[in-house]
This record gives C-alpha cells, structure tokens and sequence, in this order.
C-alpha cells in the first residue's frame, strides 16, 4: 500500500509539468499569432507600423524562442503571477481568482444538493428492487442523465423567472440568484449519483456477510446503517470527487446562460477575444485542480479499499 | 445469453426513427430549412407551417427534420473513430504489457485531466469552427475511456484457458487479437459506444449552442435552443421543440446502452 501512494505520488509532478507544457503551447500549436492577436484584442482592427508592432512583441517577451516563453511563464505561474491580461490589462490573477470563487461557490451548492438527494433515493430504490419506487427512480435518473444544461437552463428560466416570476432570470448578485443556476447543473450529477449509489447498494445487500446478518435477525434498519452503507460508498465517493473536478471544468454553459462571472465564462470570454495569458492561467488552474483531484481519489481508493492494486490491475 | 431488456427495443425504434427522419429530410419536407420570409415571422402553428416559423420566418419543422444532421453525423464519426483508436490502442497495451502499456496508461492519465467541453471549445475557437476542428477537438480527448476498458477487458479475457491453447498452437499475435480478444470484448464496449453517444451528442449540440458547433445559417438543435431565447417568452414551442429532440435523442441513446451494459455485465445478470 506505501508503495502505491508512493507511485502515485512520484507521477503528481510529473503530470503536472507536462500538462502546463501542453497548455503553454496549445494557442501557439493552433497557428495564432500572440502580438497579432494582442492588437486585436486591445484596439480592433486598427492598422499599426510596423515598429509599433516590434515594440509589443518586445514589452511581452514574444520576440524570444517558446522555450524560454514557456521557463519564464512557469516561472511567474509558480510564484503566483499570471501576467497580465491582453483585453483589460488587468492582472489575470485576480481575475482567476474572482472566477474561482464564483465557480467553487456553485459547484459545492450542485455536488451537496446532488448528494444530500441522490443518496436517500438510490438507497430507496435498491431496498425494493423492481418495485415502481425503484422503476420510477431508474427512469428519472435516465431522464436526468440526458438533460443537458442548455435545454434545463431556459426551461427553469422560462418556469421559475419569466412566467411565475419568482426567481430572477439571470446575474450573481445574491442567494436568489444562486438556486437556478445550482439546479441546473446539479441535474446531471445528481441522475449518475443515484444511478450509482442504488448499483452499490444492491451489491452490498446481496453479499454474504449481510444474508449472515438478516439471518442473525439484524433488523432491516440497523443492516443498512451499519454494515451496508459503509460499503456502498465508497463508489459514491469517488464519483463526488471526480464530479467536483468536473463541475469545476464543465461550468461554462450555465455561466453562459445565467450571465455568472465564473471561470468558466471567463475563459469562454478570452477565448472568444483571443486573450493567450487568460486562457492558459484558466485551463492551468483548472487542470491542476482536476490532476490534484484525480491523484485524492486514488489515494482515498487505495486507503478505502487495501485489495485495489494501482497500476497493473487498476482499470 | 439472456433475453435482451426491453429498454434497448424501445431506445433502438425511437433512434432509428430519429435517424431515418434525419436521412430522408429532403424527401419528408418540401419547405427548405433556410428559406426566410420575414413577413412570415413567429407565426404560429398552420397547415402552411405545421409547427410555425422562427423569428427569421423559416419553417420550424424543417429545421427541425434537418437540425440533426451536423451534431448527429458528426457524433457518429466522432464515436466511431473515437471508438476505434482506443480500443485498438487499449487492447494493444494490455496484450503487450510492459513499457508500451506503462506509457500509454500515462497519456490516458494525462488526456483525462483536461476537461472535454473547455478543451473542444479552445481548439474549436482558436482554429475555426467546423466539422474537422470539432471532430479533432473530440477525438484528443474521447479515445481515453475506451482505452481503458478494452485493456481491462484484454486483461481478462488475456488469461483465459483458450487463449493459451491459441497461443500454445502458434497462432500469430495478430490472429489471436482478432479472432479471439476483440470479438470477447466487443459487448462492453459497445455499450459503452452508446453510453458515450449521448454524451458527445450533448457537448456538440452544447458547443453550437454556444456558436462554436455549427455556423448559421445551417440548421442545428443546440443553435436553434440559443436562438430561440429572445422569443421563448412570445413562442415558446421555438425552445421546446429542439429541446425535445435533443432530449429524445440522448435519452433513447442512453437506455440502449444502459441496457446493453446489463446484458453484457456478469455481475448484473444474476439481478
């Protein structure tokens, strides 16, 4: 078991510097120009000489070689300086930051509200397998799976904001604002929580060790509450970790739609106006998010689970 | 084998008849897609326009028909190429093991980090959007979950008694995979095809709907649900109708392959 946290652990840098590789060089693998796409960014169309031109590239170190590009870049990115925004010029730290918080705040509201729903109904249905509690919970989960955020976005809108008025219909500037948006994305997670935690569940009943206790007369409450459930989460577990990391990376449409200043809309935004400093820190930020995430669950998986072999057998 | 759930009859007509409907558009509508007439806007249902027209004055049932065939041409290519490299890639690394194995568990390692939506929408964006680009952007990251599996599956299936009798007879690698890996492996990964199906059809039709998947005028179910939000207060049946179709498509999709998983899953049988 050390072996494998070790392993585990020895990979983490490793990931981690070739996946800012791929970031650093992913708009300049696509053929952009950066100080044309700065000239762009900051004054449209306008035509420029040919010095100014070389004095931009110069003023953001666009005139030395990639790799240098990228030594200093990761430089900066370790000490917490992202570098400046093309668009605003604002320093693209703060901007993260703020986007981050927004995006967290959202994502926890969705993960909890998923859970907290999720985990009653996937025990509910699993006590009464083919009873109509478990057929209407299987079906619901199926719709819920193939909702997406666009089309459940404008339906709550159109629900909730335009013909009960009971909601606003988009912005961020308070709890009100927060129910439509953390609805919306808690969907999808919450049909594949339920999905999964009935499925472990039912494993976990039909092993031997819960026939030994209902045959010792274990009543069918205390069964679930302390052999059953223990058991069964750990699927349910590492589903919640992987959909944090997930939710954090897959926010842009509902920040789309409701017009929140979360990340992801951020980078949908630099993405459009070809804003290179901005979408590098904002895919770096969430990829690290998501590497530091996957690398948790395998570890709680090895710690929860001591027969899981990583590497050879590991699927 | 058991008997098939009904799920997949049920999933399996309502696709084919989404599909069929999308094939044969040019032969069910008379109206074309693009046609504006913009005295004709936001009219409601008619025997003219049976389901109305948008707020260009196109007929919505057109659009309708015809409104699969970027997001729904494109996911199949994407699934199926998608499905290809990394079955071939996985099956490969788990029969080979060793160095090869170490490595491209690695880059599955890595690839399954960058989040899907935000990866197609930056290389969507940064080259310009279109059929090559999406199904680019797609296929970096979409090989890696068939990967795994086909590996784990090789695994399995790697040390069963009749691949050593094949193996003890000197039948060639390439013969062995073919023959007798992939064809006991196939099951659980094309359940997992469909599964992944529904999934690709709502990131592209996500990505349209964020004007990165198809380009206007073509005709398109995520597009339409964005375009249709300024009027969705006035004509509402302008959300539901794409809504509903994209909803159809990725539900009937899913509970084909829910029940496929049931069907080719051990541990789910004794169920």
């Amino acid at each position: 078991m050390t072996n494998q946290l070790l392993r585990r652990l020895t990979l983490l840098p490793l990931i981690l510097f070739v996946a800012s590789l791929v970031i650093f060089l992913l708009p300049y693998a696509t053929g952009v120009d950066s100080t044309m796409a700065v000239i762009r960014a900051r004054v449209g169309e306008r035509v420029l000489t040919e010095e100014s031109i070389e004095r931009l590239r110069v003023e953001l170190n666009l005139d030395q070689g990639l790799p240098v590009q990228y030594m200093q870049w990761v430089g900066r990115f370790a000490r917490g300086d992202l570098g400046f925004s093309y668009v605003s010029r604002a320093p693209v730290r703060e901007i993260i930051l703020r986007g981050l918080r927004v995006t967290s705040t959202l994502s926890i509201m969705a993960l909890l509200l998923a859970i907290g729903i999720a985990l009653p109904l996937g025990m509910w249905a699993a006590m009464r397998p083919g009873s109509w509690i478990d057929f209407v919970v299987t079906l619901t989960s199926q719709i819920g799976v193939a909702i997406p955020q666009y089309v459940m976005a404008p339906l709550l809108i159109l629900l909730f904001a335009v013909w009960l008025d009971w909601l606003p219909t988009a912005g961020w500037r308070g709890p009100l604002f927060m129910i439509l948006p953390a609805l919306t994305l808690t969907m999808r997670p919450l049909a594949y929580f339920t999905q999964t935690t009935r499925a472990a569940m039912l494993e976990v009943l039909n092993a031997d060790y819960i026939r030994t206790a209902r045959g010792k007369g274990l009543s069918p409450g205390l069964l679930v509450r302390r052999h059953a459930l223990r058991n069964a989460l750990i699927p349910v577990v590492t589903l919640c970790t992987l959909w944090l990391a997930a939710l954090l990376g897959g926010s842009v449409i509902v920040e789309v739609i409701f017009a929140i200043p979360g990340l992801g809309r951020i980078i949908y935004d630099a993405v459009l106006a070809g804003d290179i400093p901005l979408i590098q820190a904002g895919l770096m930020v969430i990829v690290a998010f998501a590497i530091l995430i996957n690398t948790l669950t395998d570890l709680l998986y090895i710690v929860l689970n001591p027969a899981i072999q990583l590497g050879d057998h590991s699927v | 084998m058991r008997r098939w759930p009904t799920t997949i009859y049920l999933g399996g007509a309502v696709l084919a008849l989404i599909l069929l409907a999308t094939i044969g558009a040019p032969w069910l509508m008379s109206a074309h897609p693009n046609t504006q007439v913009l005295s004709d806007r936001l009219l409601p249902s008619s025997t003219k326009h049976l389901l109305g027209t948008d707020h260009l004055g196109r007929d919505l049932l057109a659009r309708l028909i015809y409104g699969g065939r970027f997001s729904l041409l494109l996911t199949i290519t994407s699934v199926i190429v998608a499905a290809v490299v990394g079955t071939g890639l996985g099956a490969l690394a788990g029969w080979l093991g060793g160095l090869w194995d170490e490595m491209l568990m690695r880059l599955v390692d890595l690839l399954i980090v960058f989040p899907g939506i935000i990866m197609a929408l930056v290389i969507a964006a940064l080259l310009e959007p279109g059929f090559g680009t999406l199904l680019l952007a797609l296929t970096i990251t979409g090989w890696t979950p068939y990967a795994r599996l086909a590996r784990a599956l090789t695994l399995e299936v790697g040390t069963m008694p009749y691949l050593e009798a094949a193996r003890a007879l000197g039948v060639s690698q390439f013969r062995i995979i073919n023959r007798h890996v992939i064809p006991n492996i196939i099951g659980p990964l094309l359940a997992m095809s469909f599964l992944r199906f529904g999934h690709v059809l709502l990131t592209i039709a996500g990505l349209s709907y964020l004007g990165l998947g198809a380009q206007p005028p073509t005709p398109d179910w995520g597009a339409m649900i964005a375009e249709a939000l300024p009027y969705m207060q006035r004509v509402p049946l302008l959300l539901f109708v794409p809504s509903l179709a994209i909803f159809l498509t990725a539900f009937s999709v899913t509970i084909v392959g829910q029940g496929l998983m049931l069907l080719f899953d051990p541990k789910q049988r004794r169920l």
